[in-house]
Protein backbone atom coordinates (compact mmCIF):
# COMPACT_ATOMS: atom_id res chain seq x y z
CA UNK A 1 0.00 0.00 0.00
CA UNK A 2 2.64 2.44 1.11
CA UNK A 3 4.59 1.66 -2.17
CA UNK A 4 1.83 2.17 -4.05
CA UNK A 5 1.26 5.93 -2.36
CA UNK A 6 4.74 6.31 -2.97
CA UNK A 7 5.02 5.87 -6.20
CA UNK A 8 1.28 7.94 -7.22
CA UNK A 9 3.16 10.94 -4.94
CA UNK A 10 7.09 10.43 -6.97
CA UNK A 11 4.03 10.26 -10.36
CA UNK A 12 2.20 13.46 -9.24
CA UNK A 13 5.41 15.27 -8.27
CA UNK A 14 6.99 14.66 -11.76
CA UNK A 15 4.14 15.60 -13.93
CA UNK A 16 3.95 18.46 -11.93
CA UNK A 17 7.53 19.74 -12.84
CA UNK A 18 6.09 20.97 -16.32
CA UNK A 19 3.64 22.46 -14.44
CA UNK A 20 5.57 24.69 -11.81
CA UNK A 21 8.21 25.20 -14.82
CA UNK A 22 5.24 26.79 -16.16
CA UNK A 23 3.59 28.72 -13.74
CA UNK A 24 7.12 30.12 -12.75
CA UNK A 25 8.15 31.52 -16.05
CA UNK A 26 4.28 32.81 -15.80
CA UNK A 27 4.96 34.99 -12.69
CA UNK A 28 8.74 35.26 -14.01
CA UNK A 29 7.02 37.32 -17.15
CA UNK A 30 4.13 38.75 -15.19
CA UNK A 31 6.90 40.43 -12.47
CA UNK A 32 9.13 41.89 -15.08
CA UNK A 33 6.02 43.89 -16.15
CA UNK A 34 5.19 44.91 -13.13
CA UNK A 35 5.67 49.06 -12.02
CA UNK A 36 6.53 49.05 -8.21
CA UNK A 37 5.47 52.35 -7.48
CA UNK A 38 1.75 51.68 -9.39
CA UNK A 39 2.14 48.15 -6.97
CA UNK A 40 2.72 50.19 -4.09
CA UNK A 41 -0.58 52.39 -4.71
CA UNK A 42 -2.61 49.06 -5.56
CA UNK A 43 -1.55 47.92 -2.18
CA UNK A 44 -2.60 50.82 -0.58
CA UNK A 45 -5.32 50.85 -1.70
CA UNK A 46 -5.90 46.88 -0.78
CA UNK A 47 -4.32 47.66 2.81
CA UNK A 48 -7.52 49.36 4.51
CA UNK A 49 -11.41 48.82 5.09
CA UNK A 50 -12.96 51.51 6.72
CA UNK A 51 -15.32 53.93 5.14
CA UNK A 52 -14.39 55.70 1.83
CA UNK A 53 -13.87 58.78 4.22
CA UNK A 54 -11.31 57.15 6.41
CA UNK A 55 -9.62 55.24 3.70
CA UNK A 56 -9.23 58.81 1.94
CA UNK A 57 -6.59 59.21 4.73
CA UNK A 58 -4.27 56.84 3.08
CA UNK A 59 -4.47 59.08 -0.49
CA UNK A 60 -1.49 61.31 -0.89
CA UNK A 61 -1.82 64.87 -1.54
CA UNK A 62 0.60 66.42 -4.50
CA UNK A 63 3.21 67.58 -1.73
CA UNK A 64 3.12 64.40 0.08
CA UNK A 65 4.39 63.08 -2.91
CA UNK A 66 6.97 64.78 -3.51
CA UNK A 67 7.82 64.32 0.03
CA UNK A 68 8.18 60.92 -0.18
CA UNK A 69 11.58 61.02 -0.91
CA UNK A 70 13.76 57.85 -1.58
CA UNK A 71 17.08 57.68 -0.12
CA UNK A 72 18.94 58.64 -3.54
CA UNK A 73 16.64 61.05 -4.16
CA UNK A 74 16.98 64.71 -3.18
CA UNK A 75 14.22 67.91 -4.03
CA UNK A 76 14.19 69.71 -7.58
CA UNK A 77 14.11 73.45 -7.03
CA UNK A 78 11.00 73.74 -8.91
CA UNK A 79 9.65 70.76 -6.15
CA UNK A 80 11.05 72.83 -3.63
CA UNK A 81 8.99 75.32 -4.84
CA UNK A 82 5.76 73.73 -5.40
CA UNK A 83 5.70 72.23 -1.70
CA UNK A 84 6.39 76.02 -0.26
CA UNK A 85 3.94 77.58 -2.27
CA UNK A 86 1.86 75.42 -1.71
CA UNK A 87 2.34 75.42 2.05
CA UNK A 88 2.27 79.32 1.95
CA UNK A 89 -1.18 79.34 0.70
CA UNK A 90 -2.55 77.39 2.69
CA UNK A 91 -1.90 79.08 6.27
CA UNK A 92 -5.54 80.33 7.75
CA UNK A 93 -5.65 82.50 10.87
CA UNK A 94 -7.56 83.12 13.51
CA UNK A 95 -11.37 85.09 13.58
CA UNK A 96 -10.21 87.28 16.10
CA UNK A 97 -6.71 88.13 13.72
CA UNK A 98 -4.68 87.48 17.40
CA UNK A 99 -2.08 84.71 16.71
CA UNK A 100 -1.19 84.43 20.28
CA UNK A 101 -4.11 82.65 22.69
CA UNK A 102 -4.12 81.76 26.05
CA UNK A 103 -0.77 79.72 27.08
CA UNK A 104 -2.62 78.06 29.82
CA UNK A 105 -4.85 76.15 27.37
CA UNK A 106 -1.60 75.86 25.42
CA UNK A 107 0.32 73.81 27.97
CA UNK A 108 -2.56 71.38 28.12
CA UNK A 109 -2.90 70.83 24.12
CA UNK A 110 1.41 70.78 24.06
CA UNK A 111 1.23 67.53 26.35
CA UNK A 112 -1.56 66.06 25.07
CA UNK A 113 -0.64 63.67 22.46
CA UNK A 114 -3.90 62.18 21.91
CA UNK A 115 -6.54 62.43 18.44
CA UNK A 116 -7.77 61.78 14.82
CA UNK A 117 -6.26 58.00 15.89
CA UNK A 118 -8.74 54.73 14.19
CA UNK A 119 -10.25 51.94 15.97
CA UNK A 120 -12.44 49.23 14.12
CA UNK A 121 -13.47 52.11 11.85
CA UNK A 122 -14.01 54.70 14.21
CA UNK A 123 -12.27 57.88 15.13
CA UNK A 124 -11.38 57.95 19.19
CA UNK A 125 -14.20 60.31 20.88
CA UNK A 126 -12.30 63.06 22.59
CA UNK A 127 -13.45 67.16 22.99
CA UNK A 128 -10.79 68.34 20.96
CA UNK A 129 -7.28 66.89 19.58
CA UNK A 130 -3.93 67.42 21.37
CA UNK A 131 -1.26 69.36 20.03
CA UNK A 132 1.13 66.02 19.98
CA UNK A 133 3.97 68.31 20.40
CA UNK A 134 5.70 66.09 23.46
CA UNK A 135 5.80 63.59 21.12
CA UNK A 136 8.70 64.78 19.61
CA UNK A 137 9.88 68.07 21.18
CA UNK A 138 11.86 69.25 24.95
CA UNK A 139 9.45 72.33 25.44
CA UNK A 140 9.04 72.71 29.01
CA UNK A 141 12.66 71.83 30.81
CA UNK A 142 10.70 69.97 33.66
CA UNK A 143 8.73 67.88 31.07
CA UNK A 144 9.98 63.73 31.41
CA UNK A 145 7.81 62.17 28.89
CA UNK A 146 8.83 64.20 25.84
CA UNK A 147 10.57 62.98 22.70
CA UNK A 148 13.23 64.06 20.51
CA UNK A 149 12.64 63.47 16.90
CA UNK A 150 12.56 67.36 16.66
CA UNK A 151 14.98 70.43 18.30
CA UNK A 152 14.38 71.32 21.61
CA UNK A 153 12.60 74.08 22.06
CA UNK A 154 13.59 75.01 25.74
CA UNK A 155 13.14 78.83 26.40
CA UNK A 156 11.98 80.05 22.64
CA UNK A 157 11.08 83.03 23.38
CA UNK A 158 14.46 83.94 25.49
CA UNK A 159 16.23 82.72 22.65
CA UNK A 160 14.06 84.63 19.69
CA UNK A 161 12.30 87.21 21.71
CA UNK A 162 8.54 87.61 20.97
CA UNK A 163 8.03 90.34 18.13
CA UNK A 164 5.87 90.31 15.55
CA UNK A 165 7.90 88.66 13.12
CA UNK A 166 8.30 85.98 15.67
CA UNK A 167 4.90 85.21 17.05
CA UNK A 168 4.20 85.42 12.76
CA UNK A 169 6.64 82.76 12.08
CA UNK A 170 6.08 80.37 15.38
CA UNK A 171 1.66 80.77 13.75
CA UNK A 172 2.79 79.70 10.36
CA UNK A 173 5.22 77.02 11.05
CA UNK A 174 2.74 74.94 13.50
CA UNK A 175 0.35 75.83 10.59
CA UNK A 176 2.24 74.48 7.95
CA UNK A 177 6.25 73.63 8.75
CA UNK A 178 6.43 72.97 4.95
CA UNK A 179 6.35 77.14 4.36
CA UNK A 180 9.79 77.25 5.76
CA UNK A 181 11.55 73.52 5.86
CA UNK A 182 10.07 72.06 2.30
CA UNK A 183 9.18 68.41 3.27
CA UNK A 184 10.47 68.65 7.03
CA UNK A 185 9.42 65.49 9.48
CA UNK A 186 6.89 68.03 10.79
CA UNK A 187 3.11 67.87 10.41
CA UNK A 188 1.36 70.31 8.53
CA UNK A 189 -0.95 70.61 11.75
CA UNK A 190 -3.41 73.52 10.43
CA UNK A 191 -3.10 72.65 6.92
CA UNK A 192 -4.37 68.75 7.90
CA UNK A 193 -7.29 70.34 10.41
CA UNK A 194 -5.47 68.42 13.04
CA UNK A 195 -5.51 71.59 14.81
CA UNK A 196 -8.15 74.54 14.86
CA UNK A 197 -6.49 78.53 14.27
CA UNK A 198 -7.29 79.24 17.90
CA UNK A 199 -5.47 76.25 19.62
CA UNK A 200 -2.14 76.98 17.67
CA UNK A 201 -2.55 80.61 18.52
CA UNK A 202 -2.89 79.02 21.97
CA UNK A 203 0.81 76.84 21.55
CA UNK A 204 2.16 80.13 19.88
CA UNK A 205 1.48 82.13 23.55
CA UNK A 206 2.49 79.19 25.57
CA UNK A 207 5.81 79.33 23.45
CA UNK A 208 6.49 82.63 23.34
CA UNK A 209 4.43 84.06 26.82
CA UNK A 210 7.12 85.53 29.35
CA UNK A 211 4.89 83.78 32.14
CA UNK A 212 5.00 79.92 30.30
CA UNK A 213 7.04 77.89 31.83
CA UNK A 214 9.24 77.33 28.55
CA UNK A 215 10.91 80.86 29.26
CA UNK A 216 11.36 80.51 33.11
CA UNK A 217 14.67 82.25 34.18
CA UNK B 1 -7.54 14.92 31.98
CA UNK B 2 -6.79 16.07 35.81
CA UNK B 3 -3.14 16.28 35.31
CA UNK B 4 -3.55 18.07 32.02
CA UNK B 5 -6.11 20.80 34.04
CA UNK B 6 -2.82 20.86 36.92
CA UNK B 7 -0.63 21.57 34.33
CA UNK B 8 -2.48 24.58 32.74
CA UNK B 9 -3.05 26.10 36.17
CA UNK B 10 0.42 25.85 36.87
CA UNK B 11 1.40 27.30 33.48
CA UNK B 12 -0.95 30.12 34.22
CA UNK B 13 0.53 30.64 37.15
CA UNK B 14 3.43 30.77 35.96
CA UNK B 15 2.56 32.82 33.47
CA UNK B 16 1.27 35.25 36.34
CA UNK B 17 4.34 35.27 38.00
CA UNK B 18 6.12 35.51 34.57
CA UNK B 19 4.51 39.03 34.21
CA UNK B 20 5.01 40.18 37.38
CA UNK B 21 8.75 39.80 37.30
CA UNK B 22 8.64 41.07 33.33
CA UNK B 23 7.11 44.56 34.74
CA UNK B 24 9.56 44.87 37.49
CA UNK B 25 12.10 44.32 34.99
CA UNK B 26 10.20 46.84 32.80
CA UNK B 27 10.05 49.32 34.92
CA UNK B 28 14.21 48.63 35.59
CA UNK B 29 14.45 48.84 32.00
CA UNK B 30 12.52 52.27 31.77
CA UNK B 31 14.62 53.73 34.30
CA UNK B 32 18.21 52.66 33.22
CA UNK B 33 17.23 53.53 28.98
CA UNK B 34 18.09 57.61 30.06
CA UNK B 35 21.51 56.18 31.28
CA UNK B 36 22.25 54.30 28.86
CA UNK B 37 21.90 56.76 25.93
CA UNK B 38 25.05 57.81 26.77
CA UNK B 39 26.39 54.72 26.88
CA UNK B 40 26.95 52.40 24.51
CA UNK B 41 29.05 49.68 26.64
CA UNK B 42 28.00 46.31 27.41
CA UNK B 43 27.91 47.06 31.15
CA UNK B 44 25.01 49.79 30.22
CA UNK B 45 21.87 49.51 32.33
CA UNK B 46 19.94 49.03 29.12
CA UNK B 47 21.95 45.79 28.24
CA UNK B 48 21.69 43.91 31.90
CA UNK B 49 17.80 44.62 31.82
CA UNK B 50 17.83 42.84 28.07
CA UNK B 51 19.52 40.35 29.49
CA UNK B 52 18.03 39.50 32.75
CA UNK B 53 15.17 39.99 30.69
CA UNK B 54 16.19 37.23 28.20
CA UNK B 55 17.05 34.86 30.91
CA UNK B 56 13.56 34.45 32.16
CA UNK B 57 11.40 35.43 29.58
CA UNK B 58 7.76 35.14 29.78
CA UNK B 59 7.47 34.68 26.00
CA UNK B 60 8.81 31.32 26.42
CA UNK B 61 5.60 29.83 27.57
CA UNK B 62 3.93 31.45 24.63
CA UNK B 63 6.70 29.60 22.52
CA UNK B 64 5.80 26.07 24.17
CA UNK B 65 2.14 26.74 23.70
CA UNK B 66 2.88 27.16 19.95
CA UNK B 67 4.70 24.37 19.88
CA UNK B 68 1.87 22.00 21.38
CA UNK B 69 -1.00 23.73 19.12
CA UNK B 70 1.42 23.16 15.58
CA UNK B 71 1.69 19.16 16.82
CA UNK B 72 -1.32 19.23 17.92
CA UNK B 73 -4.69 18.14 16.24
CA UNK B 74 -7.05 20.78 15.64
CA UNK B 75 -9.87 22.26 13.79
CA UNK B 76 -12.93 20.86 11.63
CA UNK B 77 -10.40 18.82 9.78
CA UNK B 78 -8.77 17.30 13.03
CA UNK B 79 -5.46 17.60 11.52
CA UNK B 80 -2.18 19.14 12.65
CA UNK B 81 -0.02 21.81 11.20
CA UNK B 82 2.60 19.01 10.62
CA UNK B 83 2.00 19.15 6.62
CA UNK B 84 2.13 22.89 6.37
CA UNK B 85 4.67 23.97 4.32
CA UNK B 86 6.31 27.33 5.95
CA UNK B 87 8.67 27.19 2.75
CA UNK B 88 11.41 24.46 3.69
CA UNK B 89 8.68 21.55 3.18
CA UNK B 90 6.14 20.30 4.83
CA UNK B 91 5.73 20.26 8.83
CA UNK B 92 9.59 21.87 8.72
CA UNK B 93 9.83 25.13 11.33
CA UNK B 94 13.63 24.68 11.96
CA UNK B 95 14.56 27.77 9.71
CA UNK B 96 10.96 28.46 8.57
CA UNK B 97 10.92 32.45 9.89
CA UNK B 98 14.63 33.36 8.57
CA UNK B 99 13.53 32.54 4.98
CA UNK B 100 10.53 34.54 5.34
CA UNK B 101 8.57 36.22 3.26
CA UNK B 102 9.13 33.97 0.13
CA UNK B 103 7.13 33.14 -2.46
CA UNK B 104 4.36 29.89 -2.45
CA UNK B 105 3.68 28.34 -5.36
CA UNK B 106 -0.01 27.12 -4.13
CA UNK B 107 -0.90 30.56 -3.51
CA UNK B 108 1.16 31.99 -6.10
CA UNK B 109 2.05 34.82 -3.68
CA UNK B 110 4.85 36.33 -1.56
CA UNK B 111 3.70 35.38 2.16
CA UNK B 112 4.99 36.47 5.53
CA UNK B 113 4.99 33.34 8.46
CA UNK B 114 1.46 35.00 9.34
CA UNK B 115 -0.47 34.72 6.10
CA UNK B 116 1.23 31.66 5.77
CA UNK B 117 -0.12 30.16 8.91
CA UNK B 118 -3.31 32.02 7.82
CA UNK B 119 -3.21 29.62 4.53
CA UNK B 120 -2.28 26.47 6.65
CA UNK B 121 -5.17 27.17 9.10
CA UNK B 122 -7.96 27.29 6.53
CA UNK B 123 -6.56 24.77 4.29
CA UNK B 124 -5.51 22.11 6.02
CA UNK B 125 -7.21 22.38 9.69
CA UNK B 126 -10.42 23.68 8.05
CA UNK B 127 -10.63 26.91 10.19
CA UNK B 128 -12.94 29.76 9.12
CA UNK B 129 -10.30 32.60 7.78
CA UNK B 130 -12.51 35.64 9.24
CA UNK B 131 -12.84 33.64 12.55
CA UNK B 132 -9.08 33.10 12.75
CA UNK B 133 -8.32 37.09 11.62
CA UNK B 134 -11.37 37.98 14.39
CA UNK B 135 -8.87 36.24 17.15
CA UNK B 136 -5.47 37.37 15.44
CA UNK B 137 -4.32 39.26 18.67
CA UNK B 138 -5.08 38.14 22.01
CA UNK B 139 -6.90 39.65 25.19
CA UNK B 140 -6.76 39.06 28.88
CA UNK B 141 -9.73 37.54 27.78
CA UNK B 142 -8.82 35.26 24.76
CA UNK B 143 -5.51 33.96 23.84
CA UNK B 144 -4.56 34.11 20.17
CA UNK B 145 -3.24 30.63 18.68
CA UNK B 146 -1.39 33.00 16.18
CA UNK B 147 0.28 34.70 18.37
CA UNK B 148 1.50 31.50 20.34
CA UNK B 149 2.37 29.99 16.53
CA UNK B 150 4.58 32.82 15.52
CA UNK B 151 6.39 32.68 18.67
CA UNK B 152 7.03 28.68 18.52
CA UNK B 153 7.93 29.17 14.85
CA UNK B 154 9.91 32.44 15.31
CA UNK B 155 12.31 30.41 18.18
CA UNK B 156 12.43 27.71 15.92
CA UNK B 157 15.10 29.74 13.83
CA UNK B 158 17.36 30.74 16.76
CA UNK B 159 21.21 31.15 16.49
CA UNK B 160 20.23 31.07 12.50
CA UNK B 161 20.95 34.30 10.10
CA UNK B 162 18.45 35.73 8.71
CA UNK B 163 18.35 34.85 5.05
CA UNK B 164 15.94 36.04 2.83
CA UNK B 165 16.66 35.03 -0.64
CA UNK B 166 14.76 36.93 -3.04
CA UNK B 167 15.28 34.48 -5.41
CA UNK B 168 11.62 34.67 -6.78
CA UNK B 169 10.99 37.45 -9.14
CA UNK B 170 7.47 38.30 -7.41
CA UNK B 171 9.48 38.44 -4.10
CA UNK B 172 12.08 41.36 -5.78
CA UNK B 173 9.18 42.83 -6.96
CA UNK B 174 7.50 42.71 -2.99
CA UNK B 175 10.79 44.08 -1.66
CA UNK B 176 10.94 46.94 -4.30
CA UNK B 177 7.69 47.54 -3.09
CA UNK B 178 7.99 47.63 0.31
CA UNK B 179 11.09 50.16 -0.14
CA UNK B 180 8.81 52.53 -1.63
CA UNK B 181 5.93 52.15 1.19
CA UNK B 182 8.89 52.75 4.03
CA UNK B 183 9.54 56.27 2.70
CA UNK B 184 5.94 56.61 1.47
CA UNK B 185 4.16 59.74 3.19
CA UNK B 186 0.29 60.00 3.63
CA UNK B 187 -2.38 60.73 6.35
CA UNK B 188 -3.35 64.10 8.61
CA UNK B 189 -0.22 63.61 10.23
CA UNK B 190 2.07 63.41 6.85
CA UNK B 191 3.86 60.33 8.36
CA UNK B 192 6.19 57.40 6.25
CA UNK B 193 7.82 54.73 7.87
CA UNK B 194 11.03 56.24 7.72
CA UNK B 195 9.52 59.92 9.73
CA UNK B 196 10.46 57.72 13.01
CA UNK B 197 12.83 55.07 11.78
CA UNK B 198 15.44 57.01 9.54
CA UNK B 199 17.64 58.40 12.08
CA UNK B 200 20.22 56.88 14.90
CA UNK B 201 19.61 58.00 18.54
CA UNK B 202 15.97 59.03 18.64
CA UNK B 203 12.58 58.52 20.65
CA UNK B 204 8.73 59.06 20.59
CA UNK B 205 8.30 60.36 23.99
CA UNK B 206 10.65 57.97 25.86
CA UNK B 207 10.37 55.19 23.45
CA UNK B 208 13.60 54.57 21.46
CA UNK B 209 13.06 53.40 17.91
CA UNK B 210 15.10 51.63 15.95
CA UNK B 211 16.68 53.26 12.67
CA UNK B 212 15.68 51.23 10.03
CA UNK B 213 18.04 52.58 7.53
CA UNK B 214 21.41 51.26 9.66
CA UNK B 215 21.97 47.75 8.94
CA UNK B 216 23.06 46.53 12.81
CA UNK B 217 20.20 48.73 13.81
CA UNK B 218 17.70 46.87 11.72
CA UNK B 219 19.60 43.85 12.36
CA UNK B 220 18.67 44.18 16.03
CA UNK B 221 15.65 45.09 15.52
CA UNK B 222 14.09 41.98 13.08
CA UNK B 223 16.05 39.53 14.65
CA UNK B 224 14.79 40.21 18.53
CA UNK B 225 11.26 40.32 17.87
CA UNK B 226 8.79 40.66 16.29
CA UNK B 227 7.48 38.25 17.60
CA UNK B 228 7.88 39.26 21.22
CA UNK B 229 6.83 39.23 24.54
CA UNK B 230 5.21 42.88 25.53
CA UNK B 231 5.24 43.84 28.87
CA UNK B 232 2.51 46.84 28.76
CA UNK B 233 0.40 43.80 26.77
CA UNK B 234 1.15 41.31 28.97
CA UNK B 235 0.92 38.56 25.38
CA UNK B 236 3.46 37.87 23.00
CA UNK B 237 2.73 40.19 20.01
CA UNK B 238 3.23 39.84 16.20
CA UNK B 239 5.27 41.84 13.60
CA UNK B 240 1.54 41.90 11.87
CA UNK B 241 0.48 43.74 15.23
CA UNK B 242 3.72 46.26 15.12
CA UNK B 243 2.63 46.85 11.86
CA UNK B 244 -0.80 47.83 12.70
CA UNK B 245 -0.15 49.93 16.35
CA UNK B 246 2.08 51.85 13.63
CA UNK B 247 -0.38 52.68 11.47
CA UNK B 248 -2.92 53.56 14.56
CA UNK B 249 -0.17 56.33 15.86
CA UNK B 250 -0.09 57.15 12.01
CA UNK B 251 -4.05 58.37 12.36
CA UNK B 252 -4.37 55.75 9.41
CA UNK B 253 -7.28 53.35 8.79
CA UNK B 254 -7.05 49.58 10.70
CA UNK B 255 -4.16 47.82 9.02
CA UNK B 256 -6.15 45.12 7.16
CA UNK B 257 -4.19 41.48 8.95
CA UNK B 258 -1.66 39.65 6.26
CA UNK B 259 -2.45 42.67 3.42
CA UNK B 260 0.15 42.76 0.72
CA UNK B 261 1.27 46.10 1.79
CA UNK B 262 2.17 44.47 5.19
CA UNK B 263 4.29 41.69 3.46
CA UNK B 264 5.99 43.94 1.60
CA UNK B 265 7.07 46.00 4.52
CA UNK B 266 7.86 43.28 6.21
CA UNK B 267 9.93 41.86 3.15
CA UNK B 268 11.84 44.94 2.81
CA UNK B 269 12.53 44.87 6.10
CA UNK B 270 13.70 41.15 6.50
CA UNK B 271 15.78 41.30 3.83
CA UNK B 272 17.46 44.15 4.92
CA UNK B 273 18.25 42.16 8.19
CA UNK B 274 19.82 39.60 6.31
CA UNK B 275 22.71 38.01 8.31
CA UNK B 276 21.44 38.99 11.65
CA UNK B 277 21.57 36.01 14.26
CA UNK B 278 18.11 35.74 15.36
CA UNK B 279 17.02 35.36 19.41
CA UNK B 280 13.25 34.81 18.95
CA UNK B 281 10.63 35.90 20.79
CA UNK B 282 12.30 38.97 22.01
CA UNK B 283 10.75 41.51 24.87
CA UNK B 284 9.39 44.91 24.12
CA UNK B 285 8.08 47.50 26.93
Amino acid sequence: MKAITDQWVRGYRLGAIPLLLFFSACSQWTASFIDVRSNAETMVMGAYSATPELNQRAVQDPSQKICSLMPDESLTQDQMTFVTDAAKHSVSYPNSGHLTGDWKKGAELVADGTGQRIVNGQIEKLARNGALCNNCHQIDPKEVNAGNLGPSLVGYAKLRGRSETVIRYTYEKIYNAWAFLPCSNMPRLGANHFLTPEQIADVVAYLTDPQSPVNAP
Amino acid sequence: MLISLFFRCRLLNKQKQAGFLAMVLMLFLSLASGLAQSLETPQDGLAIGRQLLAEDNPGDLWTERGKRLFHSNRGPKNKSLETCDLGLGPGITKGAFAQLPRYFNDTKSVQDLESRLLTCMVEIQGFARAELISRRFGTLDQDSDIEALVAFIGSDSNNLPMNIGLSHPLERVMYETGKILFYRRSGPLDFACMTCHGETGKRVRLQDLPNMTKKEEIQQAVTTGWPAYRGTHSTVRTMQHRLSDCNWQMRLPDLNYASDLSVAITTFLNYSANGGLIKLPGVRR
